[in-house]
């Protein structure tokens, strides 16, 4: 039991997403639309915390003879990825060795985009897990829109390097779910930092986190105040959306018209930053219900949901999702830790898949996190014998080119696509396989994490000197 | 991709489930043709065999039994045959739903019984997750106690995963513990408390083994402990019931060497996280593992040393190893000790050892008569479209004492409903 109220712990961090003003065209295909005035207020306030994060310069990188899962629903066999000033260069047959950098045999490998994870809370609870580390959800008011999860990170957490051999190269940071409104989220790089603006996804929309059913009403229901059921959720979404609508109409007014300057509420400024559609909503919701419910929500104030998270009866409604244009983030056989949990089926993610929304295996844990391929390799072949056909080509989307729209990143990476980011992986067989590893992974065409060579595998400062004073955390060699 | 299968082939795989739960009211004979057969027996593993079941045993093992007549037979090609699996460490029928308190039976607050606290009675051998976890390939399970107050958490028992009321198949099989951090916490607030509680409760219960009449009659010094725990610490001394304990740390599990060494305590030690830097201890001492494989990050400091080939490690010492589902994902999916096995496997355990850490490693921990397939075993058997420890592959026959089990749950009964999701009323009328 002790295992399972850790397990519950870990989904009582709820979570926000949302689109950014300089990825507008992305927000667009994640269901939303550009309703942001010409020069109006700035709500997503993208400049504040600015990214620092620069990719090396590297040199071109060929990978050459592989099996190719591009991410666009291709299997490409013998074939070969050419990896150019961090981006990708060309996609074929026989590329021309370039004349410097790095040439990876591929026989016997595969090749695939970075995986993104939509879901995670890595640097906000980081390892070792002690109370004055839970960074990750502010209990203390069922709305807190203006705390933003970026402002928890510690970039030392020895989860992410972990992440980066499982081949995760990007990944949305959310804050926990007790709340209501739970706070900004915010996309990053599996980078090494100093800073969290080190590894911040340049350009990446914020995400706002959201929250329905059990968790907000227990954890303020406990408290005596509002909300104590999922009724009461509703009314506090509904409040919340009403005085942000009045905020955004304050603001625009002032800009349009000049006059006294509305006094800045952080909170409603997260808000209005959902919409005007800079901001994407991300929203921990279990039940079919709920997720009507927010769907009419979103319409009434005119916003666009981008993902529900964790969403176990995602499939029961999955043409709403598809008519919406919501997309859903789930596990693959997680179950039963909470009544609003009961009701799974391991192939949720086939249903939803299947009924034309999009789709996505997210982790929501630091070691699922780790592998996500296999994951998505179970929920694939509970597709297959749902009858479905499902080849490892489409389902690697689910763990690619998916959370990349989710997360409104998807015109810059999640694909093989010439001139996208290369965020690449070079597994060490067919991915789906629970023998695969990810051998070599690149982000922004720059090598990060190589399985054979221990110095391109990075360690924080937190695992220097701690198990053996003059070594590192495991001894040289050892399989993290 | 090694498994790929269409509509057509899913037909087929529905109609073999049924012709096996139809035949098991008659088929007194199964037998399963070229099948690769992994045995963890005498017969080591054979690539392509026969395995007839007769009257719920294994009558025969062997590359070809030829056109033996038999009530069901089976097509293996491709396919691979093992023992059932067995979760070492599961709740399975003592919860439900794990944030409902009603529904969870395995623990106790603001009790003075502690070691002494025996959760069996409470056993739900028709909780949703026996079902599903068959699916899964799972045929037996430990089922384990918690505890949120005391270092002695009570006896644990092993069940069948029949569904049957009479699936428990041995009531105070192991005794439930804590030591390292939890334990600590438990305590007071150190492993010192920890591991003097522990060192009390057996010294007492020394103490009142040779003292009993007195005791009971109110003649000895007041012991710190009820009569019930003092009575379920026996089996513990007297080496019929091991004690099932926590500890990550490596100092943590020297520790507990030491103590079992001191009152002559069968140990299974669960966790173990930097076995590896320990594990020549641990085979000289004899003492098994259960170890959750996927759990490598250094969560707490207890575990700075955690890693993905913990197992290997353990295995190439010499130390038994048994393999838990993943701690994250809980008991209601206890049979992905599977996955857990397969990523072993991935890194440095030799496949064989990985399916015995989810079997007969298992068995042997508790010593359960199961986990080997052997001519005059009980045919509890798992029938895999492939690899077993590969996450592609599935339980397409899952066979307790020679019958085989419904492998349809709440997870396949909701998938046959929703596949395609419309608005309407017809889906509340689907079966």
């Amino acid at each position: 039991m002790r295992l399972f109220s850790e397990s519950v712990k870990g989904f009582e961090r709820l979570c926000v997403a949302v689109c950014g003003g300089l990825l507008v065209s992305t927000l667009v295909a994640c269901g939303g639309e550009d309703k942001k005035a010409a020069n109006g207020p700035d709500f997503a306030r993208q400049g504040d915390f600015p990214s620092t994060y620069v990719p090396q310069e590297s040199a071109p990188v060929l990978i050459r003879g592989a099996t190719v899962l591009t991410g666009t629903g291709e299997k490409l066999l013998n074939s070969d990825v050419l990896l150019e000033d961090g981006k990708i260069a060309k996609v074929g047959k026989d590329l021309k060795v370039p004349k410097k950098g790095l040439v990876v045999e591929g026989a016997g490998k595969w090749v695939t985009p970075g995986i993104i994870d939509v879901h995670s809370h890595l640097g906000d609870y980081p390892a070792p897990s002690i109370e004055s580390s839970q960074d990750g959800n502010e209990m203390t008011s069922p709305n807190t829109a203006q705390v933003w999860a970026e402002h928890s990170v510690w970039t030392q957490d020895p989860q992410f390097p972990l992440a980066l051999a499982g081949g995760v190269t990007t990944l949305q940071i959310l804050p926990g779910s007790a709340n209501l409104f739970g706070g900004r989220a915010v996309t990053l790089k599996n980078v090494p930092g100093r800073s969290v603006q080190d590894m911040k996804f340049p350009g990446a929309p914020y995400g706002l986190k959201m929250a329905c059913g059990e968790n907000p009403k227990r954890v303020y229901g406990g408290k005596g105040t509002l909300p104590s059921t999922r009724m009461g959720n509703v009314a506090g979404y509904r409040k919340a959306w009403t005085e942000a609508a009045a905020y955004k109409e304050k603001w625009e007014n002032f800009h349009k018209n000049g006059g006294d300057e509305p006094e800045r509420d952080l909170q409603l400024e997260t808000l209005a930053g959902v919409l005007n559609g800079d901001i994407l909503v991300h929203n921990h919701c279990y039940r079919g219900e709920e997720m009507a419910i927010m769907m009419d929500i979103a319409r009434d104030y005119d916003f666009q949901i981008s993902t529900f998270h964790h969403a176990v009866e995602a499939y029961k409604v999955a043409d709403l999702l598809a008519e919406n244009k919501v997309c859903a983030a789930m596990w693959a056989d997680w179950w039963g830790f909470k009544h609003e949990a009961f009701d799974m089926t391991e192939a949720n993610i086939a249903i939803v898949d299947q009924a034309k929304a999009c789709a996505m295996i997210h982790s929501d844990s630091a070691v699922g996190i780790q592998h996500l391929n296999e994951e998505t390799a179970k929920a694939m072949v509970a597709g297959q014998r749902a009858g479905f056909h499902i080849e490892p080509r489409h389902a690697v989307a689910w763990m690619t080119s998916n959370p990349a729209k989710a997360l409104g990143i998807d015109e810059v990476t999640g694909t093989l696509e010439k001139g996208k980011m290369a965020d690449v992986v070079v597994w060490s067989g067919n991915p789906f396989s629970v023998y695969s590893k990810a051998d070599k992974v690149f982000i922004d065409g720059v090598l990060m994490y190589d399985r054979t060579d221990s110095a391109r595998q990075p360690h924080t400062d937190f695992e220097l000197g701690i198990l053996d004073a003059e070594g590192e955390r495991l001894p040289e060699g050892g399989q993290q | 991709m090694r498994i790929s299968m269409n509509v057509k082939t899913k037909l087929k795989v529905s109609l073999f489930s049924l012709v096996c739960l139809m035949g098991s009211a008659h088929a007194e004979t199964i037998l399963i043709k070229d099948a690769k057969i992994v045995t963890l027996g005498e017969q080591g593993t054979l690539d392509s065999a026969d395995l007839l079941v007769r009257d719920g045993q294994i009558a025969q093992i062997a590359e070809d039994l030829g056109d033996i007549p038999a009530d069901l037979v089976i097509d293996g090609r491709g396919k691979v045959v093992t023992p059932g699996l067995i979760a070492p460490s599961s709740e399975l029928g003592l919860t439900e739903i794990g944030a409902a308190a009603s529904t969870n039976d395995g623990a106790i607050e603001e009790q003075s019984i502690g070691a002494g606290f025996d959760p069996v009675v409470a056993f739900n051998p028709r909780s949703t997750l026996i079902p599903f976890n068959r699916a899964g390939g799972l045929t037996r399970a430990v089922v384990l106690p918690y505890s949120s107050e005391k270092v002695f958490a009570g006896q644990g028992f092993a069940i069948k995963l029949t569904g049957d009321f009479d699936s428990v198949t041995k009531p105070n099989l192991v005794q439930r513990a804590y030591f390292g951090e939890y334990g600590a916490e438990l305590a007071g607030g150190s492993r010192a408390m920890a591991y003097a509680q522990i060192a009390n409760a057996l010294a007492q219960a020394k103490e009142y083994s040779e003292n009993r009449d007195q005791v009971r009659r109110g003649e000895w010094r007041e012991l710190d402990y009820s009569v019930e725990d003092l009575e379920s610490l026996q089996p513990l001394l007297r080496g019929e019931q091991p004690l099932m304990i926590n500890a990550d740390r490596a100092s943590d599990i020297l520790q507990l060497l030491a103590l079992a060494n001191k009152y002559q305590l069968k140990l299974v030690l669960v966790g173990a996280a930097e076995g590896w830097m320990v594990a020549d201890q641990l085979a000289k001492a004899r003492v098994p593992v259960v170890i959750d494989v996927l759990g490598n990050t250094p969560d707490a400091f207890e575990k700075l040393g955690a890693r993905m080939d913990n197992a290997a490690l353990l295995h190439d010492a010499g130390v038994t190893v048994a393999i838990s589902g993943p701690g994250y994902a809980g008991s209601h999916n206890s049979y992905l000790s599977r996955q857990a096995a397969g990523n072993a496997v991935a890194y440095g355990l030799p496949f064989e050892e990985g399916v015995r850490a989810i079997t007969a490693n298992v068995a042997q921990t508790f010593g359960m008569d199961a986990g080997v397939l052997a001519p005059g075993n009980a045919a509890e058997l798992v029938l895999w479209s492939g690899d077993p420890l590969e996450v592609t592959s599935f339980a397409e026959l899952v066979m307790i004492d020679g019958k085989p089990q419904s492998l349809v749950n709440r997870s396949t009964r909701l998938r046959d409903r929703y596949l395609t999701p419309k608005a309407g009323t017809e889906h509340g009328y689907k079966k």
